[in-house]
């Protein structure tokens, strides 16, 4: 028996065979790694809808900083001419002033926007928490001023069930349904997030069964606050 | 015999590596595309990044222009008694609208996610959720709050709070956990509406999470840092 006989047509073959090997392992180590790049391209492509979103956000607000700062130099503007010219600024003021009390909630108001309706039905009685999610919905759809029921909503506003639920207090005041919520902006835009399907509040509302209903119109009148504004605990931060 | 041996393993190994060559292939066409998509995001990244940089700037420059206003005012109206009145009730407005910084008594209340170490509890009940900080701040407006805020954002008469998915955002910037709420106005009531018998915050602690509630002598809440304005409303005269 011969041990080992040395045959060329066998090592050409051990060769192709080793060869082959070879290339198979380094063409699966690229797969891995490919599929790894891939895994962080997901990532990055999910991101990225993100970065537009971001993108509007900031344009947005740059806008509207742009059109303060215009409005707010035409004013240092205009004060400065009183100076030069000796005159009284109290025009000036008073302007400035009545801006800024429709924007606290020390005047009534009017403008286009939006009315909602919520009554208590037999499934359903409607509390705090319905018409706070109500109001914060609204701010989110750019609502520029609210009220229930007759009562001005601002920053400082508490929406509380009272006596098991029996009735809700709105800035202290005791309020009873049916409850008329109205809000003034965009009333098609205040429209369209409120009925927004599945997740507006009005159609939320619905479709667990409670009698909520909003309409648009062109006039809703909301009235000042009836409370006085209390500053007791608060000052102003000395600037530096 | 052999021959036929061999024959068949390399045949084998062949196909295999054809099949592993054709899926490589099409992998690398499909990551093609997204890699350039990937050089996109960068430049869209790039712009996200200009974007907010031209609008930190020209916010400076908002900030600058309104204490110039201040001192112009101030200077226009120097000889003029009802415009003193007039200018003190403007800041009091700018106080309770959010457009200044402010300081006083109050509370800070601190609300963090439960180590979810422990799995015995529900996970749902586990974190903080949007409306337990609804209810953190309805309490605090309850208790008569005259300035609060939630992880540096000022809640002003157009804050809302949303939730999407399980990131939390409050005037459009998103927060997380632990969620630091700063409220200033009287101590011992503020304290008392949150930590009352039977409060929700008992709730949100059965979960295992954390809610904390401390009374401060001096409390700082800066402004809010969004543009208040308004384009619809009318005055009723």
């Amino acid at each position: 028996m011969k041990k080992f006989k040395w045959r060329a047509d066998v090592t050409a073959v051990t060769v192709v065979v080793f060869i082959v090997c070879i290339v198979l392992v380094s063409v699966m180590l690229m797969q891995f790694r490919t599929i790894e790049q891939t895994d962080l391209i997901e990532i990055e492509t999910m991101r990225e809808s993100e970065l537009r979103e971001a993108l509007v956000d900031w344009k947005t607000k740059y806008e509207e900083v742009e059109k303060q700062l215009e409005d707010v130099n035409k004013r240092i503007e205009e004060y400065n001419k009183t100076i030069e010219d000796n005159e009284a600024a109290s025009e000036l003021i008073d302007e400035e002033l009545k801006e800024s009390n429709i924007l606290v909630g020390k005047t009534d108001v009017y403008g286009e926007g939006i009315v909602v309706t919520l009554v208590d039905n037999d499934n359903y009685k409607i509390i705090a928490e319905d018409l706070i999610d109500l109001v914060n919905e609204l701010r989110y759809a750019g609502a520029e001023a609210i009220s229930i029921n007759e009562i001005r909503v601002l920053a400082t506003t508490d929406i509380v069930d009272m006596a098991g639920y029996t009735y809700i207090l709105v800035n202290s005041q005791r309020i009873e349904g049916p409850y008329v919520v109205k809000a003034i902006g965009d009333k098609e835009y205040l429209s369209s997030i409120l009925n927004l399907r599945g997740s507006g509040f009005v159609d939320r509302s619905t479709t667990l069964g409670k009698n909520v209903s909003s309409r648009q119109e062109n006039r809703v009148e909301i009235p000042k606050y009836n409370n006085e504004f209390k500053i007791d605990y608060m000052r102003e931060l000395e600037s530096e | 015999m052999k021959r036929k041996q061999i024959a068949i393993t390399l045949g084998i190994m062949c196909f295999l590596l054809a099949v592993a060559l054709c899926v490589q292939i099409k992998t690398m066409s499909s990551a093609n595309s997204t890699v350039s998509q990937t050089l996109a995001d960068n430049e869209l990244r790039d712009e996200v990044l200009k974007m907010k940089e031209r609008y930190d700037n020209i916010y400076a420059s908002l900030e600058d222009a309104q204490s110039e206003l201040e001192k112009t005012r101030q200077e226009a109206t120097q000889n003029d008694v009802t415009a003193e009145a007039k200018e003190q009730e403007l800041k009091e407005n700018n106080m309770l609208l959010g457009n200044a910084d402010v300081r006083g008594e109050g509370v800070e209340v601190v609300l963090e996610d439960a180590d979810t170490t422990n799995n015995n509890v529900n996970p749902s009940l586990q974190i903080i959720h949007y409306d337990d900080i609804q209810w953190v701040i309805n309490e605090l407006k309850n208790a008569g709050a005259e300035a609060i805020e939630v992880n540096g954002q000022r809640i002003v008469n157009t804050t809302a709070i949303t939730c999407e998915g399980n990131i939390i955002k409050i005037n459009g910037i998103k927060i997380g956990s632990p969620f630091c709420i700063k409220a200033i106005g009287s101590q011992s009531l503020l304290y008392g509406a949150l930590e009352r018998a039977g409060s929700w915050l008992d709730e949100i602690r059965n979960g295992g999470n954390v809610a904390e509630v401390t009374k401060m002598d001096d409390i700082i809440i800066s402004k809010y840092s969004g543009i208040i304005s308004y384009e619809y409303l009318k005055e009723d005269k």
